[in-house]
Parts: structure tokens; C-alpha cells; sequence
């Protein structure tokens, strides 16, 4: 007969259910994610916040009970922003807190105003519109005021220095909205660091990973920021979102990226993504344990080795072409092929070039170091071969 | 480790792309070029409509799974989870109004669906547009297809709005792809269900990283608040093995020929799990007590 689902099967398999409880992995795991014992702490330079090396990363979690068993684990501060997941992602964070007490747990978000693609600020920068958001932002989290509010993404110095948008911010300040004010930069990180006024701005919010091409650059920037007393907040921690490859085939020891970006101490906290336990358990065991060991220190390495798509046009490889091809401009030409599925642009660029195909042939080894370790005589002789295609061929 | 239900995992990139050309081997080649082209989870060139007294301004790149981080930031991670393929971006500028349009691309409807709803709220204006749309201030997002588009201006001139509607009525007849929401979200029932609060989690279910592919609906009867996740899998055989490997986490035992169970999930609370064939049932934020409730919701899903 078939079997049909009824109000006594639940109430059976629930006393079943009950009886297993007190031996249950569930319960076991949320008593497995109870506080970390000797969590390390920072403070946020001269915010004098006592913050745990890892932080939460929210962007991109949805579920409550996430968030409240990263508090249970010592992870008390929570990063947000007004346009994660259309604002939901707030109020997701202003449910889950409205029944906490306001002082156990750090909260930042971020809002961003409207620039000119280069980040510089235009007409359409107003005040007005960034403080309509930000009240947007403290309705949706429930909450009278932030810990730290960022400027989201700041990528040229201009904005920094955007009178209007700056008083707004330090308005917000005087005013208790947001108890310190900061950025966030995703593009020309050195510079943008670099010209931050510690008078004004208390906290950092940058990209760093042992993967990017200008980290030394970027290492600095943050060294002259942290000494002037800014807190800097590391995100991008894991690189490439936990994988070495877009084909998700290869994953990264994110413990290890994360544990890198921690053993520079100018970096107060990170901010790792995480959507499921297995995540924060694993981040939860470097809240007390920073140090690498030597099987990380070796995935590191190796992981260096693997090639992404994007040329960063360090220009570093130039010197070293016998022919002096132009290689970021291959690169980016290999990128519109293979990326962009759009070979036409490539052959354009290529006969603006004067590239013909394979220009490598008459070359016994190829001298060229690539920081990205990318296989430049191989990429370059597969994108060349364009140039022998007939346009209409081409999309 | 099991290997069911896990994301949808990007398509390789072809290592090499063999078009050298020859006359004799012409057709060949365009074919070789064509199929390149054709892989799906690459990108495409777009062109995107023209708009009536507004100077039409294409100078972004078209963002890729790479650097979809340029633009958008930490939010990308979210895109990138749903099957993010490719993002192509316009200015339409007419003085000093600018109407911005994103046209994102995910590799199925369900993976557009879901990035779309996680930025929703019901509280916003919803008209006919695409699958589903809605305006909320100067903004007009929609999904259609593979499709996720976003329009905005801050511009609160009518005859920018107007244009703006233009836009994004322009945009939607030129995308293909179905108009139409993920065929699973009609098995949730319809008493108590909240309005346009559906959503899809492709990954991590109630953060269980063995869980994935989700629609979730939230209901309201009388005082009561709960949600229903709906997991459909490839088979019958592996929603049984998850269903045995999340009661197994719990510390029950499955017993045979059953497929209802009460599990007390630590941080997720007590939750309500069934399934039959290839379908899967969690539900929410019900006491324990409350089993006829959750009891009269899956029998309506898994009739």
C-alpha cells in the first residue's frame, strides 16, 4: 500500500527524533562551535576596537543561524553593505541582531555613491542620496547607528578628498549614526591608501591576497595607513573565491591564503565569505591559531604556480621578450578570445599590433617571466592564429 | 564524500581552439569557430538598443567571471555562485541624465532566477516585464531567460522614467529565453505563501554544504512564520542519500520505508524533513508541536 504522509508520522519519527537528541551531531556541532578558546585580538588601529583576526564576510549568507553561531564562536564583528543582495542581505543582519545585545557584536556597511567610471566624483555625487541610504541601511539592520561606515569603493583619491561627500560622512560621525567612518577600495589600492587622511578616516576596507601581482606596493600603502593609526580590514582574503581555477576543479587551501594575509600584523582583521558550518569551522580555527604550517606554506606556493585568465598588465614581462612584443596587449587579445568569446576584437587588436601569426616561431625558448606565471609562448601562438582568419569568419 | 547535488560547475574553457585557416579547410574552420563560440558558459557580444534622444555610451568591457569584481565589487561572489557567465553595460546620457543598463547573463533560467531574487523585495512595484519586474525608484530590474537585467537612473524627470521603461521594454524583447519563473515554485502551496519572497540557494542549504538547489517560500498562517525549502535532484536515489546523510549529521538513524522526520538542528531549529521521489522537503521555524502544520504542507508538495 502506499505509504502516505500523515501528522502521525511526523509526531513518530519526532519522538524518534527526540530520542536521539541528546547524542545529536546537530546539537554536537553547535556545541562544537561554542567559543574558541585564546582567540586572538586586534585593534582596529586607532579606533581602539578590539577586533578577532576573523571576521564575517556576509555578503553572501542568508541564513540566521549562521551568523548566530559565528557569534557563539567568538566572530563578533559582521560585514555588510546597502547593495548586498538588494538590501536584503541587511535585513537579514538587522533581524538576527534586533534581539542581541548591541554591544557584543561590531557591525560595518557600506554605502556607495555615484562617481564617474574613473572614481572620480561627479555632479551625481550627492550627499543628499548617500545619506538617504544609509538611513535606508540603519532601518533595514533595526539599528540606531553603525560601528563603522565605509564609503563603498573608492578608487580614485578625488573622492577622498570630495568636500561634500566628506562632510556628510563626518557629519554622520559627530552625529553617533556611525561611531568611525571609513572606505573601501577595489581599484588602485596603493594610491587610494596612500592618499587616505588619518585625521579623517579611521578604517581601511582592502583587497589583499598573496595573489595579487602589486602586493609589495599595496603592503606598503597599508604599512603607512596602519602607522598613521588606520584600521585596515583585509576582504578578497581568498582569491578567486576558494578555487585556482574558473572551473571550480582546483580548490585553494583557504586556510592558508587566510593565514597569509594574517601573518602581516598591520592587518588588524579579514572578512572571509562563508554560507555554510564546514566554512566556519574552518575559519573559526584561525581565530586562535594564525601561525602557517608547512603543508599550507607548500599549497601556497603551488597555488602560485596556477595561471588565471586575466592579464593585471604589470608590464614586468616587457624587458624580458627577445622580440619585444607587446605581451599584456597579446594577453588581453588571448582574453577577448577566450574570455569574451569575441575573436573579432582580438584580430582587431591584433592588426593594430601589426601581429602576424605566431611571431614566437623563430624563437628556441621563450625568455619572457610572467608574474602570473602565464604560458606566454603557448597563449601567444594560439591567439595569433587569428590573424590568419578572415574577418568574416569572425564574430 | 558524496558528489550529489553539488553546484553547477562551470564548463571548461576549450585549452586550445584549433582555427587555422586553409582554403580547403574553410567550412571546417568556420564550424571549429562557430562551435567555439557556441559554448555556452563564454561569453557573447551583445548589442544593445538604441534610445531615442539619449547618446548611447558602450566604453565598459563586458565583465567576466574574472573581473566581475571590477564592478560590482563583494557582491560579485553571489553572482559568481549562480552561474554568473557574463555582465554587458551601457550609459544612455541625454545632459545630465544617465540611465545605466546591466545585462547579466547566468548559465540557466534558474541560476538568473535566483540572483534576481535574492535582490528583491516585495514591497516593490511588480508590472509586466520579462518573467517578473518590478520599478522602485528610478530602478527597473527584471529576469527573463538567462537573463538578469538592472535599469537605473537618478534621474525624477517623467520623460527620463518614461525612457527608462522604454529601455527596458527595448531590452527585454531582444533577450531570448522563456519568460517565465522556475517550474518548481508552483509545487509550493499556495495558502499562506508570501508574495514574491521565493527564493533559490544553490548552495549550502540551511548551511550544509551536501544540500544545495533549493527554492524557499516563506508562509504566514495566523501567528505562525515558517519556511519551505524545496529540493528537486537529479534522482530519486539522491535525495534519498541526502536526506540520510543530513539525518545522519543529526545523529538519527533512518529507518526503513520512512521519509518523514523531526530533526532538532542546533542553530536551524527544530526541522520538519520529507521527501519522495526526487524531491526533498524542509520546512522551518515550527515548534515541534506543530507537526500537523508542517505535516499538511508536504503531503501538498510530495502528493
Amino acid at each position: 500500500m502506499k505509504k502516505e504522509i500523515s501528522r502521525r508520522g511526523f509526531l513518530k519519527t519526532g519522538i524518534a527524533g527526540a530520542g536521539v537528541m541528546a547524542v545529536s551531531p546537530s546539537v554536537l556541532t553547535a556545541a562544537a562551535l561554542k567559543q574558541e578558546t585564546n582567540i586572538i585580538y586586534r585593534t582596529l588601529g586607532k579606533t581602539g576596537l578590539k577586533v578577532p583576526v576573523i571576521s564575517f564576510g556576509v555578503m553572501r549568507s542568508d541564513n540566521p543561524g549562521l551568523i548566530t553561531a559565528a557569534l557563539d564562536k567568538g566572530i563578533t564583528f559582521f560585514d555588510t553593505a546597502h547593495g548586498y543582495q538588494g538590501g536584503n542581505n541587511e535585513t537579514m543582519l538587522g533581524n538576527v541582531f534586533k534581539n542581541i545585545k548591541r554591544d557584543s557584536f561590531l557591525i560595518a556597511t557600506k554605502v556607495k555613491p555615484v562617481t564617474e567610471r574613473d572614481g572620480k566624483p561627479n555632479d551625481q555625487t550627492s550627499p543628499e542620496k548617500f545619506l538617504e541610504m544609509f538611513k535606508l541601511s540603519l532601518s533595514r539592520l533595526q539599528m540606531d547607528y553603525v560601528d563603522i561606515l565605509y564609503v563603498h569603493d573608492v578608487s580614485n583619491p578625488e573622492l577622498l578628498e570630495y568636500k561634500p561627500l566628506l562632510n556628510e560622512v563626518i557629519k554622520l560621525k559627530k552625529e553617533g549614526k556611525a561611531r568611525f567612518i571609513g572606505f573601501t577600495t577595489h581599484r588602485n589600492e596603493p594610491q587610494v591608501i596612500n592618499a587616505a587622511n588619518a585625521d579623517i578616516w579611521d578604517v581601511i576596507l582592502t583587497q589583499y591576497n598573496y595573489r595579487l601581482a602589486f602586493i609589495d606596493e599595496l603592503k606598503a600603502a597599508v604599512s603607512k595607513a596602519a602607522s598613521a593609526g588606520i584600521g585596515i580590514v583585509a576582504m578578497k582574503t581568498v582569491a578567486g573565491g576558494g578555487w585556482l581555477d574558473r572551473e571550480r576543479t582546483k580548490p585553494m587551501n583557504t586556510t592558508a591564503a587566510i593565514k597569509w594575509v594574517l601573518s602581516n600584523p598591520d592587518i588588524h582583521t579579514t572578512i572571509p565569505g562563508m554560507t555554510s558550518f564546514d566554512q566556519l569551522e574552518a575559519n573559526a580555527k584561525i581565530l586562535s591559531d594564525i601561525n602557517i604550517t608547512a603543508t599550507e606554506q607548500t599549497d601556497l606556493l603551488a597555488s602560485l604556480a596556477e595561471p588565471g585568465l586575466i592579464c593585471t598588465g604589470c608590464r614586468e614581462c616587457i624587458p624580458s621578450c627577445k622580440k619585444n612584443l607587446p605581451v599584456p596587449d597579446l594577453m588581453r587579445a588571448f582574453m577577448y578570445t577566450y574570455g569574451y568569446a569575441a575573436p573579432s576584437m582580438a584580430k582587431t587588436l591584433l592588426a593594430d599590433m601589426g601581429i602576424s601569426a605566431n611571431p614566437c616561431s623563430d624563437c628556441d625558448t621563450c625568455t619572457v617571466n610572467c608574474t602570473r606565471n602565464f604560458a606566454i609562448r603557448e597563449k601567444i601562438a594560439d591567439v595569433t592564429r587569428l590573424a590568419a582568419v578572415p574577418a568574416e569568419f569572425l564574430t | 564524500m558524496s558528489q550529489d547535488w553539488q553546484p553547477y560547475l562551470l564548463s571548461s574553457l576549450p585549452e586550445k581552439c584549433d582555427i587555422v585557416y586553409t582554403s580547403m579547410n574553410r567550412k571546417i574552420t568556420a564550424a571549429i569557430i562557430l562551435a567555439f563560440l557556441a559554448i555556452p558558459v563564454l561569453s557573447q557580444e551583445m548589442i544593445l538598443p538604441e534610445l531615442k534622444g539619449f547618446k548611447k555610451i558602450t566604453n565598459y568591457p563586458v565583465f567576466v567571471p574574472d573581473n566581475l569584481w571590477d564592478f560590482i565589487n563583494g557582491a560579485a561572489d553571489t553572482y559568481l555562485a549562480l552561474g554568473f557567465v557574463d555582465l554587458h553595460v551601457a550609459e544612455y546620457k541625454k545632459g545630465k541624465d544617465v540611465i545605466k543598463l546591466e545585462v547579466y547573463r547566468h548559465s540557466d533560467p534558474v541560476n538568473a532566477f535566483g540572483i534576481y531574487a535574492s535582490e528583491r523585495s516585495p514591497t516593490y512595484s511588480y508590472f509586466d516585464i520579462g518573467a517578473q519586474g518590478y520599478k522602485v525608484e528610478g530602478v527597473i530590474n527584471f529576469f527573463t531567460g538567462n537573463y538578469y537585467v538592472k535599469l537605473r537612473t537618478y534621474s525624477e524627470k517623467p520623460k527620463t522614467i518614461q525612457a527608462l521603461e522604454t529601455l527596458a521594454s527595448r531590452v527585454e524583447s531582444m533577450l531570448a529565453g522563456e519568460k517565465k519563473m522556475p517550474e518548481v515554485l508552483s509545487l509550493f502551496p499556495g495558502e499562506g505563501k508570501k508574495i514574491n519572497e521565493e527564493t533559490y540557494i544553490n548552495e549550502s542549504v540551511l548551511g550544509y554544504s551536501y544540500l544545495n538547489r533549493a527554492f524557499r517560500a516563506n508562509y504566514q498562517t495566523g501567528n505562525d512564520n515558517f519556511s519551505i525549502y524545496l529540493l528537486k535532484s537529479p534522482s530519486a536515489e539522491l535525495t534519498v542519500n541526502s536526506a540520510k546523510r543530513y539525518l545522519s549529521s543529526a545523529g538519527m538513524e533512518p529507518i526503513e520505508g520512512e521519509s518523514r522526520y523531526v530533526v532538532d538542528d542546533g542553530y536551524n531549529g527544530t526541522v520538519f524533513l520529507s521527501w519522495k521521489n526526487d524531491l526533498m522537503v524542509l520546512i522551518t521555524g515550527l515548534a515541534k508541536d506543530q507537526a500537523d502544520i508542517a505535516d499538511k504542507y508536504a503531503s501538498q508538495i510530495l502528493k
